[in-house]
């Protein structure tokens, strides 16, 4: 058992290029504080959600059979319950800042954190 | 194709079918979709070194209608998902044992390649599913998780293939 030069290159590359990535993600998260959280299903922005502190807010997307419950809580966003198998988006437990995103597979469910930059930029295009 | 080169391509898609299975009920402590051990890509890679890339390719297909026939998740997104992720990284590692085993990566550099572009295949059904590119803000997190996986997987088949009796092959 053992590694050629080529494998070490190669596993080596993909840690730093993924800690790159995480590094990156983490320090756009801490940048941009999120101010509203956009639910879209399917791909069409269905529902919006404020996030501010002291401030809570539950809504309901989907059918009788496929639901989600989708709470805002003092500045945070997070799934509280869903029916899908295997609960990935509940387990992704809250988020808070932009651009984290809950990802819901089997309803095809994105509960996306925008910042205020974000919708200014979006405003401007409207 | 001989019975017994029949029976033996049987056989590894039941244990690939079945590990794929067991993989959808072990549950990661991870909050990431898609993250899975890629347990499958042993036998996928294991059959591309003994048969070539046709039959691991086949083997592969019924793996996936197998393994998520077993675990109760066929059609849905999962499906999918591992559908366009097994085919994507057979593909990878045929073409990884072709031209670059030999030269530059041993068994557990292939395999690394395979769980990486599962990840990618994955992730991009997964944008496409749910129409949104922010998805892609997992691969990272993938990645750095398809270097551990695919280094298990690797070891595996090295571990496969010095166990292997010489003359249960043909």
């Amino acid at each position: 058992m053992r590694l050629t030069l080529a494998d070490k290159v190669l596993i080596g590359g993909l840690i730093v290029v993924a800690i790159i990535g995480i590094g990156w993600h983490v320090t756009l998260n801490s940048r941009f504080r999120g101010q509203t959280a956009e639910i879209y299903k399917d791909g069409r922005l269905i529902d919006s959600l404020v996030l501010r502190s002291n401030y809570r807010q539950v809504v309901r997307v989907g059918t009788e059979t496929d639901y989600d419950i989708i709470e805002s809580d003092n500045g945070r966003v997070r799934v509280v319950e869903a029916d899908c198998p295997d609960q990935l988006c509940v387990r992704m437990g809250w988020i808070n800042s932009a651009p984290a995103e809950i990802v819901c597979m089997p309803n095809r469910v994105v509960v996306k954190v925008v910042s205020k930059e974000r919708s200014d930029i979006d405003e401007i295009a409207r | 194709m001989n019975i017994r080169r029949m029976i033996i391509l049987g056989l590894f898609v039941a244990i690939a079918g079945v590990l794929h299975a067991v993989e959808c009920w072990v549950p990661l402590p991870l909050p990431i979709p898609g993250v899975k051990l890629g347990l499958a890509n042993i036998v996928a890679l294991a059959v591309i070194e003994l048969y070539g890339w046709r039959d691991a390719l086949v083997i592969s297909i019924l793996r996936v209608f197998l393994g998520t026939l077993l675990a109760g998740v066929i059609f849905g997104p999962a499906f999918i998902m591992s559908f366009a992720g097994a085919v994507a990284s057979t593909l990878a590692m045929a073409v990884g044992c072709k031209y670059l085993r030999s030269k530059l990566f041993s068994l557990v550099g292939i395999s690394v390649i395979g769980a990486l572009v599962h990840n990618i295949a994955q992730l991009s059904i997964a944008a496409v599913l749910v129409v949104s590119s922010g998805v892609f803000w997992f691969l990272p997190y993938l990645v750095l998780f398809s270097v551990p996986t695919g280094v298990v997987t690797g070891v595996g088949v090295t571990y496969f293939f010095r166990k292997l009796p010489q003359n249960i092959i043909l």
